[in-house]
Protein backbone atom coordinates (compact mmCIF):
# COMPACT_ATOMS: atom_id res chain seq x y z
CA UNK A 1 0.00 0.00 0.00
CA UNK A 2 1.29 3.45 -0.94
CA UNK A 3 1.05 5.83 1.98
CA UNK A 4 0.47 9.57 2.27
CA UNK A 5 3.82 11.36 2.46
CA UNK A 6 2.41 13.58 5.24
CA UNK A 7 0.33 11.39 7.57
CA UNK A 8 0.98 7.81 6.47
CA UNK A 9 -2.66 7.00 5.62
CA UNK A 10 -3.54 5.25 2.37
CA UNK A 11 -2.71 7.50 -0.59
CA UNK A 12 -5.26 8.46 -3.26
CA UNK A 13 -2.95 10.51 -5.44
CA UNK A 14 0.74 10.68 -6.29
CA UNK A 15 2.24 13.72 -7.97
CA UNK A 16 4.45 12.29 -10.69
CA UNK A 17 6.58 15.43 -10.60
CA UNK A 18 7.40 15.71 -6.90
CA UNK A 19 6.87 12.03 -6.09
CA UNK A 20 4.75 13.01 -3.06
CA UNK A 21 1.66 10.94 -2.28
CA UNK A 22 -1.46 12.24 -0.55
CA UNK A 23 -4.37 10.70 1.36
CA UNK A 24 -7.80 12.19 0.52
CA UNK A 25 -7.55 14.83 3.26
CA UNK A 26 -4.06 15.96 2.28
CA UNK A 27 -4.92 15.76 -1.41
CA UNK A 28 -7.65 18.38 -0.80
CA UNK A 29 -5.06 20.52 1.02
CA UNK A 30 -2.58 20.11 -1.84
CA UNK A 31 -5.26 20.90 -4.45
CA UNK A 32 -6.54 23.91 -2.54
CA UNK A 33 -3.03 25.27 -2.03
CA UNK A 34 -2.31 25.04 -5.75
CA UNK A 35 -5.51 26.82 -6.79
CA UNK A 36 -5.13 29.52 -4.14
CA UNK A 37 -1.56 30.10 -5.33
CA UNK A 38 -2.83 30.65 -8.90
CA UNK A 39 -5.55 33.01 -7.64
CA UNK A 40 -2.99 34.99 -5.66
CA UNK A 41 -0.22 34.99 -8.26
CA UNK A 42 -2.43 36.25 -11.09
CA UNK A 43 -4.79 38.32 -8.89
CA UNK A 44 -7.84 36.56 -10.31
CA UNK A 45 -10.37 37.93 -7.82
CA UNK A 46 -11.03 41.10 -5.85
CA UNK A 47 -12.66 41.28 -2.41
CA UNK A 48 -16.08 42.46 -3.65
CA UNK A 49 -16.34 40.46 -6.87
CA UNK A 50 -19.60 39.09 -8.20
CA UNK A 51 -18.25 35.85 -9.64
CA UNK A 52 -20.19 34.04 -12.33
CA UNK A 53 -18.99 30.44 -12.55
CA UNK A 54 -19.57 29.01 -16.00
CA UNK A 55 -20.82 25.49 -15.27
CA UNK A 56 -21.59 22.73 -17.74
CA UNK A 57 -22.63 20.10 -15.23
CA UNK A 58 -19.43 18.15 -15.90
CA UNK A 59 -16.92 17.27 -13.18
CA UNK A 60 -14.48 20.13 -13.82
CA UNK A 61 -16.95 23.00 -13.66
CA UNK A 62 -18.80 21.45 -10.70
CA UNK A 63 -15.45 21.09 -8.94
CA UNK A 64 -14.73 24.78 -9.59
CA UNK A 65 -18.13 25.85 -8.29
CA UNK A 66 -17.68 23.66 -5.20
CA UNK A 67 -14.15 24.98 -4.61
CA UNK A 68 -15.05 28.68 -4.98
CA UNK A 69 -18.13 28.30 -2.81
CA UNK A 70 -15.96 26.80 -0.03
CA UNK A 71 -13.33 29.51 -0.55
CA UNK A 72 -15.99 32.23 -0.33
CA UNK A 73 -16.21 31.52 3.42
CA UNK A 74 -12.94 33.45 3.63
CA UNK A 75 -14.14 36.18 1.22
CA UNK A 76 -17.58 37.02 2.64
CA UNK A 77 -18.13 39.93 0.23
CA UNK A 78 -17.98 37.67 -2.81
CA UNK A 79 -21.24 36.88 -4.54
CA UNK A 80 -21.28 33.65 -6.53
CA UNK A 81 -23.71 32.76 -9.30
CA UNK A 82 -23.56 29.58 -11.37
CA UNK A 83 -24.36 29.93 -15.07
CA UNK A 84 -25.21 27.05 -17.36
CA UNK A 85 -25.61 27.37 -21.11
CA UNK A 86 -27.98 24.80 -22.55
CA UNK A 87 -26.81 24.19 -26.12
CA UNK A 88 -29.67 21.83 -26.89
CA UNK A 89 -27.86 18.52 -27.30
CA UNK A 90 -30.36 15.78 -26.64
CA UNK A 91 -29.24 12.82 -24.55
CA UNK A 92 -26.34 14.84 -23.17
CA UNK A 93 -27.09 18.31 -21.88
CA UNK A 94 -30.49 17.36 -20.45
CA UNK A 95 -28.71 14.88 -18.15
CA UNK A 96 -25.97 17.30 -17.04
CA UNK A 97 -28.54 20.06 -16.35
CA UNK A 98 -30.17 17.77 -13.79
CA UNK A 99 -26.79 17.17 -12.13
CA UNK A 100 -26.06 20.92 -12.21
CA UNK A 101 -29.35 21.69 -10.46
CA UNK A 102 -28.73 19.07 -7.76
CA UNK A 103 -25.31 20.55 -6.98
CA UNK A 104 -26.37 24.24 -6.96
CA UNK A 105 -29.25 23.40 -4.63
CA UNK A 106 -26.93 21.44 -2.36
CA UNK A 107 -24.36 24.26 -2.30
CA UNK A 108 -27.09 26.92 -1.97
CA UNK A 109 -25.75 28.91 -4.92
CA UNK A 110 -27.87 31.22 -7.11
CA UNK A 111 -28.00 30.08 -10.69
CA UNK A 112 -29.03 31.03 -14.23
CA UNK A 113 -29.70 28.82 -17.23
CA UNK A 114 -29.70 30.30 -20.75
CA UNK A 115 -30.31 28.32 -23.91
CA UNK A 116 -29.16 28.47 -27.53
CA UNK A 117 -32.80 27.89 -28.53
CA UNK A 118 -34.04 31.04 -26.79
CA UNK A 119 -31.04 33.30 -27.31
CA UNK A 120 -29.68 32.21 -30.69
CA UNK A 121 -32.85 30.76 -32.18
CA UNK A 122 -31.56 27.24 -32.80
CA UNK A 123 -30.49 24.27 -30.69
CA UNK A 124 -27.05 22.84 -31.50
CA UNK A 125 -28.74 19.65 -32.73
CA UNK A 126 -30.75 21.78 -35.18
CA UNK A 127 -27.65 23.67 -36.30
CA UNK A 128 -25.80 20.42 -36.99
CA UNK A 129 -28.72 18.89 -38.88
CA UNK A 130 -29.27 22.00 -41.03
CA UNK A 131 -25.59 22.71 -41.64
CA UNK A 132 -25.66 20.73 -44.89
CA UNK A 133 -22.64 22.53 -46.34
CA UNK A 134 -20.60 21.33 -43.34
CA UNK A 135 -18.76 24.64 -43.35
CA UNK A 136 -17.83 24.37 -39.67
CA UNK A 137 -17.57 21.64 -37.04
CA UNK A 138 -20.28 21.61 -34.32
CA UNK A 139 -17.65 22.69 -31.75
CA UNK A 140 -17.12 25.94 -33.70
CA UNK A 141 -20.78 26.98 -33.36
CA UNK A 142 -20.93 25.71 -29.79
CA UNK A 143 -17.77 27.53 -28.65
CA UNK A 144 -18.66 30.84 -30.29
CA UNK A 145 -22.28 30.92 -29.07
CA UNK A 146 -21.34 29.72 -25.59
CA UNK A 147 -18.69 32.43 -25.10
CA UNK A 148 -21.13 35.01 -26.48
CA UNK A 149 -23.93 34.00 -24.10
CA UNK A 150 -21.68 33.66 -21.05
CA UNK A 151 -20.39 37.22 -21.49
CA UNK A 152 -23.81 38.66 -22.30
CA UNK A 153 -25.55 36.92 -19.39
CA UNK A 154 -22.77 37.68 -16.91
CA UNK A 155 -23.06 41.36 -17.78
CA UNK A 156 -26.87 41.28 -17.53
CA UNK A 157 -26.77 39.92 -14.00
CA UNK A 158 -24.06 42.38 -12.91
CA UNK A 159 -21.08 40.05 -12.69
CA UNK A 160 -17.62 41.57 -12.34
CA UNK A 161 -15.76 38.41 -13.32
CA UNK A 162 -16.46 35.09 -15.03
CA UNK A 163 -14.60 32.02 -13.74
CA UNK A 164 -14.23 29.09 -16.13
CA UNK A 165 -12.99 25.61 -15.23
CA UNK A 166 -10.33 25.42 -17.93
CA UNK A 167 -7.54 23.30 -16.46
CA UNK A 168 -3.90 22.80 -17.40
CA UNK A 169 -4.82 20.08 -19.92
CA UNK A 170 -7.41 22.31 -21.66
CA UNK A 171 -4.97 25.21 -21.85
CA UNK A 172 -2.11 23.27 -23.42
CA UNK A 173 -4.47 21.53 -25.86
CA UNK A 174 -5.64 24.96 -27.04
CA UNK A 175 -2.02 26.10 -27.19
CA UNK A 176 -1.09 23.20 -29.51
CA UNK A 177 -4.21 23.85 -31.63
CA UNK A 178 -3.18 27.49 -32.01
CA UNK A 179 0.37 26.51 -32.92
CA UNK A 180 -1.07 24.30 -35.66
CA UNK A 181 -3.20 27.25 -36.79
CA UNK A 182 -0.19 29.63 -36.48
CA UNK A 183 -2.53 31.89 -34.51
CA UNK A 184 -0.31 33.96 -32.22
CA UNK A 185 -3.05 36.45 -31.38
CA UNK A 186 -5.02 33.63 -29.79
CA UNK A 187 -1.97 32.27 -27.97
CA UNK A 188 -1.47 35.60 -26.20
CA UNK A 189 -5.03 35.28 -24.88
CA UNK A 190 -4.27 31.97 -23.15
CA UNK A 191 -3.11 33.62 -19.92
CA UNK A 192 -4.92 32.91 -16.60
CA UNK A 193 -6.77 36.22 -16.99
CA UNK A 194 -8.50 36.97 -20.26
CA UNK A 195 -7.19 39.79 -22.32
CA UNK A 196 -5.75 41.88 -23.74
CA UNK A 197 -8.98 43.15 -25.34
CA UNK A 198 -10.79 46.03 -23.63
CA UNK A 199 -14.47 46.83 -24.12
CA UNK A 200 -17.07 48.20 -21.68
CA UNK A 201 -19.30 45.18 -22.40
CA UNK A 202 -16.58 42.60 -21.90
CA UNK A 203 -16.63 40.87 -18.51
CA UNK A 204 -13.19 39.84 -17.27
CA UNK A 205 -12.60 36.07 -17.51
CA UNK A 206 -10.33 34.05 -15.23
CA UNK A 207 -9.15 30.44 -15.01
CA UNK A 208 -8.48 29.36 -11.39
CA UNK A 209 -7.63 25.77 -12.48
CA UNK A 210 -4.92 27.02 -14.86
CA UNK A 211 -2.17 25.07 -13.08
CA UNK A 212 -4.27 22.05 -12.14
CA UNK A 213 -4.09 18.79 -14.10
CA UNK A 214 -7.40 17.37 -15.31
CA UNK A 215 -6.59 14.20 -13.35
CA UNK A 216 -6.46 16.33 -10.19
CA UNK A 217 -9.86 17.95 -10.82
CA UNK A 218 -11.22 14.43 -11.38
CA UNK A 219 -9.90 13.16 -8.03
CA UNK A 220 -11.26 16.32 -6.32
CA UNK A 221 -14.69 15.74 -7.92
CA UNK A 222 -14.79 12.06 -6.90
CA UNK A 223 -13.76 12.76 -3.29
CA UNK A 224 -16.45 15.46 -3.02
CA UNK A 225 -19.18 13.30 -4.65
CA UNK A 226 -19.48 15.64 -7.61
CA UNK A 227 -18.68 13.01 -10.23
CA UNK A 228 -21.82 10.91 -10.35
CA UNK A 229 -21.99 9.99 -14.01
CA UNK A 230 -20.25 10.35 -17.33
CA UNK A 231 -21.87 11.51 -20.54
CA UNK A 232 -19.96 12.28 -23.69
CA UNK A 233 -21.04 15.03 -26.04
CA UNK A 234 -21.99 13.28 -29.31
CA UNK A 235 -19.95 15.86 -31.26
CA UNK A 236 -16.79 15.82 -29.10
CA UNK A 237 -14.87 13.22 -31.13
CA UNK A 238 -15.22 15.29 -34.31
CA UNK A 239 -12.90 17.97 -32.96
CA UNK A 240 -9.15 18.32 -33.43
CA UNK A 241 -8.91 18.77 -29.65
CA UNK A 242 -9.92 15.13 -29.14
CA UNK A 243 -6.83 13.87 -31.01
CA UNK A 244 -4.45 16.39 -29.44
CA UNK A 245 -5.69 15.43 -25.97
CA UNK A 246 -4.95 11.74 -26.59
CA UNK A 247 -1.52 12.57 -28.00
CA UNK A 248 -0.65 14.73 -24.97
CA UNK A 249 -1.85 12.05 -22.55
CA UNK A 250 0.32 9.44 -24.27
CA UNK A 251 3.32 11.77 -24.03
CA UNK A 252 2.63 12.45 -20.33
CA UNK A 253 2.42 8.69 -19.70
CA UNK A 254 5.84 8.18 -21.31
CA UNK A 255 7.46 11.28 -19.89
CA UNK A 256 5.79 12.61 -16.72
CA UNK A 257 6.04 16.38 -16.50
CA UNK A 258 5.46 16.98 -20.22
CA UNK A 259 2.24 18.87 -19.56
CA UNK A 260 3.80 21.22 -17.00
CA UNK A 261 6.72 21.78 -19.39
CA UNK A 262 4.33 22.79 -22.20
CA UNK A 263 2.45 25.14 -19.83
CA UNK A 264 5.73 26.77 -18.79
CA UNK A 265 6.63 27.09 -22.46
CA UNK A 266 3.29 28.81 -23.10
CA UNK A 267 3.84 31.27 -20.25
CA UNK A 268 7.28 32.12 -21.63
CA UNK A 269 5.84 32.63 -25.10
CA UNK A 270 3.09 34.92 -23.74
CA UNK A 271 5.77 36.87 -21.90
CA UNK A 272 7.89 37.22 -25.06
CA UNK A 273 4.89 38.16 -27.21
CA UNK A 274 3.62 40.81 -24.79
CA UNK A 275 7.05 42.48 -24.79
CA UNK A 276 6.99 42.91 -28.53
CA UNK A 277 6.32 46.49 -29.53
CA UNK A 278 3.67 45.73 -32.11
CA UNK A 279 1.40 44.01 -29.59
CA UNK A 280 -0.84 46.39 -27.71
CA UNK A 281 -1.63 44.87 -24.31
CA UNK A 282 -4.69 47.00 -23.81
CA UNK A 283 -6.17 46.59 -27.22
CA UNK A 284 -9.58 48.23 -27.62
CA UNK A 285 -11.98 46.21 -29.65
CA UNK A 286 -15.01 47.09 -31.75
CA UNK A 287 -18.71 46.83 -31.06
CA UNK A 288 -20.78 44.54 -33.28
CA UNK A 289 -23.05 46.68 -35.45
CA UNK A 290 -25.79 44.03 -35.27
CA UNK A 291 -25.97 43.08 -31.59
CA UNK A 292 -23.85 45.67 -29.75
CA UNK A 293 -21.63 43.02 -28.17
CA UNK A 294 -17.81 43.27 -28.13
CA UNK A 295 -16.29 42.15 -31.40
CA UNK A 296 -12.92 42.01 -33.15
CA UNK A 297 -14.69 42.98 -36.39
CA UNK A 298 -17.68 45.09 -37.44
CA UNK A 299 -19.90 42.03 -37.12
CA UNK A 300 -19.15 39.65 -34.25
CA UNK A 301 -18.50 35.96 -34.84
CA UNK A 302 -21.81 34.99 -33.20
CA UNK A 303 -23.85 37.28 -35.51
CA UNK A 304 -21.77 36.11 -38.47
CA UNK A 305 -22.55 32.46 -37.74
CA UNK A 306 -26.18 33.27 -36.94
CA UNK A 307 -26.55 35.06 -40.27
CA UNK A 308 -25.02 32.11 -42.10
CA UNK A 309 -27.49 29.79 -40.36
CA UNK A 310 -30.43 32.02 -41.38
CA UNK A 311 -29.15 31.93 -44.94
CA UNK A 312 -28.96 28.16 -44.86
CA UNK A 313 -32.56 28.11 -43.68
CA UNK A 314 -33.59 30.63 -46.30
CA UNK A 315 -31.86 28.65 -49.02
CA UNK A 316 -33.64 25.47 -47.93
CA UNK A 317 -37.05 27.09 -48.00
CA UNK A 318 -36.20 29.15 -51.10
CA UNK A 319 -35.40 25.94 -52.93
CA UNK A 320 -39.06 24.88 -52.64
CA UNK A 321 -40.38 28.37 -53.34
CA UNK A 322 -38.17 28.64 -56.41
CA UNK A 323 -39.80 25.55 -57.86
CA UNK A 324 -43.23 27.08 -57.28
CA UNK A 325 -42.07 30.37 -58.79
CA UNK A 326 -40.72 28.60 -61.86
CA UNK A 327 -44.07 26.85 -62.31
CA UNK A 328 -45.87 30.18 -61.95
CA UNK A 329 -43.52 31.93 -64.39
CA UNK A 330 -43.89 29.15 -66.94
CA UNK A 331 -47.67 29.18 -66.66
CA UNK A 332 -47.93 32.95 -66.90
CA UNK A 333 -45.11 33.58 -69.35
CA UNK A 334 -47.17 35.65 -71.78
CA UNK A 335 -48.72 37.76 -69.03
CA UNK A 336 -45.30 38.51 -67.45
CA UNK A 337 -43.70 39.39 -70.77
CA UNK A 338 -46.61 41.74 -71.49
CA UNK A 339 -46.27 43.40 -68.06
CA UNK A 340 -42.51 43.83 -68.48
CA UNK A 341 -42.99 45.56 -71.82
CA UNK B 1 -9.57 -15.40 -11.01
CA UNK B 2 -11.05 -12.23 -12.42
CA UNK B 3 -11.52 -8.57 -11.67
CA UNK B 4 -14.71 -6.79 -12.72
CA UNK B 5 -14.12 -3.34 -14.13
CA UNK B 6 -16.95 -0.90 -14.66
CA UNK B 7 -16.01 2.06 -16.85
CA UNK B 8 -18.48 4.81 -16.06
CA UNK B 9 -20.58 5.61 -19.10
CA UNK B 10 -19.06 2.79 -21.17
CA UNK B 11 -19.87 -0.62 -19.71
CA UNK B 12 -18.46 -3.47 -17.64
CA UNK B 13 -15.45 -5.63 -18.48
CA UNK B 14 -13.62 -8.58 -16.92
CA UNK B 15 -9.86 -8.77 -16.55
CA UNK B 16 -7.95 -11.93 -15.69
CA UNK B 17 -6.25 -11.63 -12.30
CA UNK B 18 -2.64 -12.64 -11.57
CA UNK B 19 -0.58 -12.51 -8.37
CA UNK B 20 0.91 -9.13 -7.55
CA UNK B 21 -1.34 -7.37 -10.04
CA UNK B 22 -1.53 -3.57 -9.68
CA UNK B 23 -4.05 -0.96 -10.81
CA UNK B 24 -1.71 0.05 -13.63
CA UNK B 25 -1.67 -3.58 -14.90
CA UNK B 26 -5.48 -3.60 -15.02
CA UNK B 27 -5.50 -0.40 -17.06
CA UNK B 28 -2.84 -1.77 -19.41
CA UNK B 29 -4.83 -4.98 -19.96
CA UNK B 30 -7.78 -2.85 -21.02
CA UNK B 31 -5.56 -0.70 -23.26
CA UNK B 32 -6.19 2.42 -21.16
CA UNK B 33 -3.87 5.23 -20.09
CA UNK B 34 -3.44 6.01 -16.39
CA UNK B 35 -3.53 9.71 -17.31
CA UNK B 36 -7.08 9.21 -18.59
CA UNK B 37 -8.75 7.27 -15.73
CA UNK B 38 -9.12 7.41 -11.96
CA UNK B 39 -9.75 4.01 -10.39
CA UNK B 40 -12.07 3.53 -7.41
CA UNK B 41 -12.62 0.44 -5.25
CA UNK B 42 -15.46 0.41 -2.70
CA UNK B 43 -15.70 4.20 -2.92
CA UNK B 44 -11.97 4.74 -2.35
CA UNK B 45 -9.66 6.23 -4.96
CA UNK B 46 -6.68 4.01 -5.78
CA UNK B 47 -3.33 5.12 -7.11
CA UNK B 48 -1.70 3.23 -9.99
CA UNK B 49 0.79 1.37 -7.76
CA UNK B 50 -1.95 -0.02 -5.48
CA UNK B 51 -2.29 -3.82 -5.56
CA UNK B 52 -5.61 -5.33 -6.61
CA UNK B 53 -7.15 -8.56 -5.33
CA UNK B 54 -8.87 -11.45 -7.01
CA UNK B 55 -12.61 -10.69 -7.23
CA UNK B 56 -12.20 -6.93 -6.85
CA UNK B 57 -14.83 -4.71 -8.41
CA UNK B 58 -13.31 -1.52 -9.75
CA UNK B 59 -15.01 1.58 -11.10
CA UNK B 60 -13.14 3.71 -13.62
CA UNK B 61 -13.88 7.42 -13.91
CA UNK B 62 -12.81 9.10 -17.13
CA UNK B 63 -10.43 12.00 -16.64
CA UNK B 64 -11.15 13.46 -20.06
CA UNK B 65 -14.24 15.60 -19.97
CA UNK B 66 -17.19 14.60 -22.07
CA UNK B 67 -17.64 17.96 -23.73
Amino acid sequence: MVRCSICGRRAVYTSRISGHSYCSRHFIDYFSRKVRRTIRKYQLFRPKDHIVVAVSGGKDSLALLHFLKKLSKYSPRWKITALLVDEGISGYRDITIKRFQDVVLDLKVDYEVVSFKEEIGYTLDRIVSSNYKEEYLPCTYCGVFRRYLINKTARRIGATVVATAHNLDDIIQTYIMNIIGNDWNKIIRLAPVSGPAIHPHLVRKVKPFYEILEKETTVYAIINNLYTGFEECPYARLSLRWHIRRWLNELEERKPGTKYAILNNLLSIINILTKKENINLEEEIDTCILCGEPSAHQICRACDLRTRLSMVRLESSAHIKLKELNKFLYANKQLILFTLR
Amino acid sequence: MTIRVKILGRGTYEVEYHDGMKVLDVLKKLGLLSTEYVVVRKGEVLIEDEKVNDGDELVLYAVVSGG
